[in-house]
């Protein structure tokens, strides 16, 4: 494999006509230039253009978006809302965490009026939640677990055991058999280990 | 002027630098492991370390959140060592807060902020030895950090202070000229496209000689980003070669 090419924050890589840029790089005046220190990459996909990005060993913070799917721990809810420390942004773990907000009409998809906080998720809580806005100025990210595949995927019963999930509304503790209530996430198949 | 020879006749400066040369720079990225990136930068005698963490979620007032870009928090600080005599408050006095207030601007200006909405970059400086062209070595130091943290930039951001002695602009001043009463210029420039970032000048010059000093600025400033470079480039190869990429 040729060795890669270095390149600088401002350094013209091609022009626009030759590749698309991707990731690490900006266009200028019909121009391609790098944003990052970083090593040149060229991905070829098929018929259309070239995509050029730059990248780094170590990866550069990344921020939640719209539509991202986040793994978060609840820190504490209230009856209108569950306040989350959001610790992964997909399969990338987070440096710093950010904070989100779950509110009680985006817990579920179908009878929102009649959810209790209280009975889809407690503090400590490890939430599949996916961002729906970044918020205002006074706000946190948004999140909602309205959708089969999101909810409480580890959760610990008051008897301090690991839960396991019964339904899309129940777990129960392995130990002392009492089922508690939560919003529970349909993890797929192919993720879970045997 | 002051009784001390600035400029002899031969053309030979204090420390026996030409008007056009400037201190020699040493630079390294990466000095802490802690931080998202950091670079300690030597230019002359003028030693600055710079440290930056981010983008992360904005701390302390979140009135200040912008929702279409980040914010760019800056604190300039001297080492109460950094100076001939012990320095009293090390921040928070009205230069430190001037000079922070200029490298947000010169960071506003290169970093690509849009990327990054609703968070915040933090970049401390702190100067260890003073030597003249604090702001300059700080803008460089800094430049440096942001890179190692993977923060995209436009370009570089390089800056000098020059100054303005019997009709020659002097490139990269050190303390002694600096408060000799030289006209002292601080650019901050982005190499490839020649754009200016800040200039800051709190002296008086004719405004003739004006164009000549910001010539001699931007070519020193050029100076400067050709080292940067060299020094980015080295730390990329390093790391590579330990990571055992191509």
């Amino acid at each position: 494999m040729s060795p890669m090419k270095l390149c600088v924050p401002g350094e013209s890589l091609c022009s626009e006509g030759d590749c698309n840029p991707g990731a690490g790089v900006y266009l200028r005046h019909g121009y391609i230039y790098s944003s990052l220190a970083g090593f040149v990459l060229k991905t070829t996909e098929g018929e259309k253009l070239p995509v050029i990005s730059v990248v780094r060993e170590t990866e550069a913070q990344l921020l939640p978006d719209v539509g991202a799917i986040v793994t978060c721990k609840v820190t504490s809810t209230n009856p209108r809302f569950a306040k989350v420390h959001i610790l992964y942004v997909g399969s990338t773990p987070l440096k710093d965490r950010f904070r989100g907000t779950i509110r009680k009409e985006d817990v579920r998809a179908t009878e929102k009026d009649k959810v209790e906080i209280y009975k889809s998720f407690r503090t400590g809580d490890i939430v599949l939640a996916k961002v729906i806005s970044l918020g205002d100025i006074q706000s946190n990210y948004l999140l909602t677990t309205a959708e089969n595949e999101l909810g409480v995927v580890v959760a610990h019963s008051e008897a301090g055991a690991q839960m396991i999930p019964i339904s899309w509304c129940e777990m129960q503790c392995p130990l002392t058999h009492a089922k508690e209530f939560r919003k529970v996430a349909r993890v797929q198949p192919e993720y879970l280990e045997a | 002027m002051a009784g001390i020879e600035l400029l002899s006749d031969q053309g030979y400066r204090l420390d026996g630098r030409k008007a056009t040369e400037l201190r020699k720079v040493q630079a390294r990225l990466g000095v802490f492991a802690q931080a998202d990136g950091s670079a300690y930068l030597e230019q002359g005698n003028t030693k600055v370390l710079a440290v930056v963490y981010g983008p992360h979620e904005m701390r302390g007032s979140r009135s200040r959140t912008l929702h279409d870009r980040a914010v760019i928090n800056c604190q300039y600080s001297m080492a109460t060592f950094s100076t001939a005599e012990r320095k009293r408050r090390p921040h928070g006095d009205r230069k430190s807060t001037e000079m922070s207030l200029h490298l947000k601007q010169t960071f506003e200006a290169a970093v690509m902020t849009q990327l990054f909405p609703r968070s915040q970059i933090d970049i401390y400086v702190k100067i260890l030895q003073s030597d003249g062209g604090n702001y300059s070595v700080c803008v460089n130091a800094a430049t440096l950090a942001v890179i190692d943290a993977g923060i995209p930039m436009r370009d570089y951001v390089c800056a000098c202070t020059v100054g303005f002695v019997d009709e020659t602009p002097l490139a990269d001043l050190c303390y002694a000229e600096e408060s000799g009463g030289v006209s002292s210029l601080a650019l901050a420039l982005l190499p490839r496209g020649g754009q200016i970032a800040l200039v800051q000048m709190d002296a008086r010059l004719h405004q003739d000689h004006l164009e000549a000093l910001i010539e001699a600025a931007t070519t020193a400033c050029k100076g400067v980003s050709k080292v940067l470079d060299e020094v980015v480039r080295q730390h990329l190869q390093e790391a590579s070669v330990l990571t055992g990429e191509d």
